[in-house]
């Protein structure tokens, strides 16, 4: 009996990531000069702040196009282009931004208030734009001298801060833009360490030095050169024979041999995102509408029942997970927010733990008799084939017959933003502040809400949250969020990726932190 | 003859709008919304619904076709969806680093090929024979992707002396152009080399048994000018067809090359293009891809009508 109380209590335990961080290579003297070349894993898309929508995209503007603010090493805010932290009114329904002065685009123009204005209309207005949905709370940006913004908001919403950390903050130089709107994505021109040169599809990205910007001095580098190699293998291997000096992505499989490869060095964070699985509880008529009761062939106990869905989660053995698949290098996670963030708790990491028993258990308290057939929709990538055959393995145990359904990404996201799947196995790459991971997902017809899912007091929470300009409740709301979320199970969070970053012992300065940006604007060589 | 040119005129521009017309509508039969690949991780409807305006996707399919092929007969193919670049620009960079890449393979696999058949076929049952056979045997079995990764292994990063990716234009700086093909060449003209070597061999091993050859060696000619100048000459004649007919399975056979020394070729497009669902590139690598083959195609049918009157007049070989 005790025993099992303490196993219990364990199982209840938070997670506890246990891994080392290390987020900056070397502090040793950088001499001037020299092309780094840096390997990405994919082809970023348009290089126009208002348009693009992939992460390698981010590593290139981080060196190019600098935004209002940004994150340091502990993913606290702080200024980047702006001068300070905005200053939000009483009431919340403005925030005012003092800016950087003495700035200049690539192109020598300056940056003003009228140009952070133009920017930040033009997300919100550009028919195309991917930054609409992050700007929805703002209702106008107003000029208040050459050096200040105020930014009106339809209501209270603190993640903005967040939101201008990333590409909404980027500020684009206006003479640029003045060129057309198409021309300014193959040709972009904003404020950074680098300014963009040229692009040859498939191939490079090269930016060199910008003598424009403000902080010229601390910048080392002439040149960077972001080459895409796709294959992980291949990438790895171009790092090792000398080709990059910098490598995007390293495969958990390649981790030890490069800790153990004497030039090379490998930088680690952990990533602001989550992988797991997501459960289709009312999704009929598409994502963003309305949930209904399912009917048919996903109208099973899986979607009705929690005990289920908790039967399922209680099969599964996260740390067994990550040995297996990812040769232990990923974080077991039970929730959507990292430890590492600022407004993570105890009961935001608190987490349900193996029991194979006791999952039985549950789905005979729920009338459901084993073993109960489901179906997961999985990458048809090697990754994605192994994690997948790992949780069919393991839900066996738990009373769980688990289909496997291979789908290529693009098809996958069709099939299940239309309701077409009973699991999904799916994540996301995260955001700095909480509403980013958790919002679109569970909230009522939620943009990204693939589950169908909808609980009014969770809605309410996240509103609560998304209001409050003070951290102590918003830590405390999101712990009850997640509290919830854990009850009602739409979502089971898997584990947490780590961003690696492969560099060669000759490189330093280079940084990358929980949001996965290389940052370069202080690389070079070692002297 | 006036009346044939223009009959397979017009059946090459059939042919031509038809197979624009299957792509054009298979791809959109793909599974994928291109509008859900292209908006990333963002998933608003309203995000979603303006991509689809901005590339034109909400129209109905047939006035899609049409203004694409309004646009493709004045040269514009349009921008790719996801980098905005041009694709014809794109194409136009990536088609010489194909060809190039190919061309140095068949080179290489001719080299290699023909130099190994004549050993098998001269010295027969001999240990050269086997390791010529073996090579062979080893090139036609060991996939394209094991034998890159392993080339770069060996010959980049345990004894680098040359590069594991990149490509060099051979117009830019010949020497460097070779230090970077010269692995992928090998990796994709080893299958070829096989298969040359093979037909080579037999090729050889026939013409050696002929009158001919044995008259020459009567009347004293040495071993190599047998060999060279008679029987290898005459073997050509087959091998040639070959190679001729392999080029277009090395281009094709390129992509997996492409990727692993990361070349920013033809294939490595095409494949990048449909797994983003990136519409307007796709649509543009076809047209690339049917011009050519049903140019090429035209070509050798106006050859053979020059060459064989039959075929000009009656259009049809008694």
């Amino acid at each position: 009996m005790i025993l099992m109380v303490a196993i219990t209590l364990a199982a209840c335990s938070s997670i506890d990531s246990g891994q080392p961080q290390s987020t900056a290579s070397d502090n040793r003297p950088a001499r001037a000069g020299g092309t780094l070349r840096v390997a990405l894993a994919e082809e970023p898309d348009v290089f126009d702040p208002t348009l693009a929508r992939t992460l390698v995209g981010r590593i290139v503007f981080n060196a190019i196009c600098e935004k209002l603010y940004d994150v340091d090493s502990q993913l606290a805010i702080v200024p980047q282009l702006a001068a300070a932290l905005p200053e939000f009114a009483p009431d919340g329904l403005s925030a005012t931004i003092k800016l950087r002065t003495g700035v200049k685009f690539a192109d020598g123009t300056s940056l003003d208030a009228a140009a952070v204005k133009r920017s930040l209309d033009r997300h919100m207005t550009l028919e195309a734009s991917a930054r609409k949905s992050e700007l929805l709370s703002v209702a106008a940006v107003e000029v208040v001298d050459p050096a200040t913004v105020r930014v009106r908001l339809k209501q209270p919403f603190t993640p903005l801060t967040a939101v201008l950390a990333d590409r909404a903050g980027m500020v684009m130089s206006p003479q640029a833009l003045d060129g057309g709107d198409e021309k300014f994505g193959t040709n972009p021109v904003c404020v950074g360490p680098f300014k963009f040169a040229t692009r040859v599809a498939q191939d490079r990205i090269e930016v060199v030095k910008d003598p424009n910007y403000y902080d010229a001095a601390k910048v080392y580098l002439d040149k960077i050169v972001y080459r895409i190699i796709a294959d992980a293998t291949t990438r790895f291997n171009n790092l090792r024979s000398g080709d990059v000096e910098v490598l995007d992505r390293v495969a958990a499989t390649d981790v030890e041999a490069l800790r153990s490869t004497a030039n090379l060095q490998l930088l680690t964070s952990e990533s602001l995102g989550y992988q797991g699985i997501t459960i289709n509880l009312g999704n009929v008529d598409g994502v963003g509408k309305p949930p209904k009761t399912l009917t048919g062939a996903l109208a099973g106990p899986l979607a009705r029942d929690a005990k289920v869905r908790k039967a399922f989660e209680m099969s599964l053995d996260r740390e067994a997970l990550n040995r297996v698949v990812f040769r232990g290098q990923f974080t077991p996670a039970c929730g959507p927010i990292s430890k590492a963030s600022p407004l993570s708790s105890d009961a935001a990491q608190a987490c349900t733990g193996h029991d194979p028993a006791g999952a039985k258990s549950l789905l005979s308290q729920a009338g459901v008799t084993a073993p109960l057939r489901v179906s997961l929709v999985i990458g048809n990538t090697p990754e994605g084939a192994r994690l997948g055959q790992a949780i069919q393995a393991q839900a066996k145990d738990g009373g769980f017959d688990v289909q496997l359904v291979p789908t290529e990404f693009a098809a996958a996201l069709d099939q299940t933003d239309a309701g077409d799947y009973q699991m999904f196995q799916i994540g996301w790459s995260g955001r700095i502040d909480p509403d980013g991971n958790i919002a679109n997902f569970v909230r009522t017809a939620g943009s990204q809400n693939i589950s169908g899912y909808s609980n009014p007091t969770v809605d309410g929470l996240i509103d609560q949250a998304r209001a409050s300009g003070d951290i102590a409740v918003r830590r405390d709301l999101y712990g009850k969020i997640i509290t919830q979320l854990h009850q009602d199970a739409p979502l089971i969070y898997l584990y947490r990726q780590r961003n690696f970053t492969g560099v060669t012992r000759n490189v330093v300065g280079v940084r990358v932190y929980g949001d996965g940006l290389i940052r370069l604007g202080q690389a070079g060589f070692a002297a | 003859m006036g009346r044939y040119v223009l009959r397979r005129l017009v059946e090459s521009a059939v042919t031509f709008v038809l197979v624009t017309i299957v792509v054009f509508l298979g791809i959109r039969a793909l599974p994928g919304d291109p509008a859900r690949a292209l908006a990333g991780e963002e998933s608003d409807p309203a995000v979603l619904a303006e991509i689809r305006r901005s590339f034109g996707l909400d129209q109905p399919v047939h006035v899609q076709y049409l203004r694409y092929v309004g646009n493709a007969v004045t040269g514009d193919l349009g921008r790719s969806s996801r980098t905005g670049l041009s694709v014809l620009d794109t194409i136009a960079h990536a088609l010489p680093v194909t060809l190039q890449l190919a061309l140095f393979s068949m080179l290489i696999a001719t080299v290699i090929g023909i130099g190994a058949g004549v050993v098998a076929a001269v010295r027969r049952r001999t240990a050269s024979e086997w390791a010529a056979n073996s090579v062979a045997l080893l090139g036609l079995s060991v996939p394209n992707f094991w034998f890159g990764l392993m080339a770069v292994l060996v010959f980049a990063i345990a004894y680098p002396v040359l590069p594991a990716s990149g490509f060099v234009s051979f117009t830019d700086d010949p020497a460097e152009s070779i230090r970077h093909l010269l692995l992928p060449a090998i990796v994709l003209g080893s299958g070829l080399a096989a298969v040359i070597m093979r037909q080579t061999r037999s090729a050889m091993i026939e013409a050696l048994g002929t009158d001919y050859v044995r008259t020459a060696r009567a009347k004293g000619l040495g071993g190599t000018q047998v060999v060279l100048r008679h029987a290898l000459r005459n073997s050509l004649i087959v091998v040639t067809t070959i190679v001729g007919l392999q080029l277009g399975a090395l281009i094709s056979g390129a992509v997996v090359t492409e990727q692993i020394f990361v070349l920013p070729g033809f294939g490595k497009l095409t494949i990048d293009a449909v797994f983003t669902r990136d519409y307007p590139m796709i649509q543009g690598v076809v047209l690339v891809t049917a011009t050519a083959y049903i140019g090429i195609n035209l070509l050798v049918d106006l050859l053979y009508s020059v060459i064989d009157p039959r075929i000009r007049v009656g259009g049809w070989v008694l």
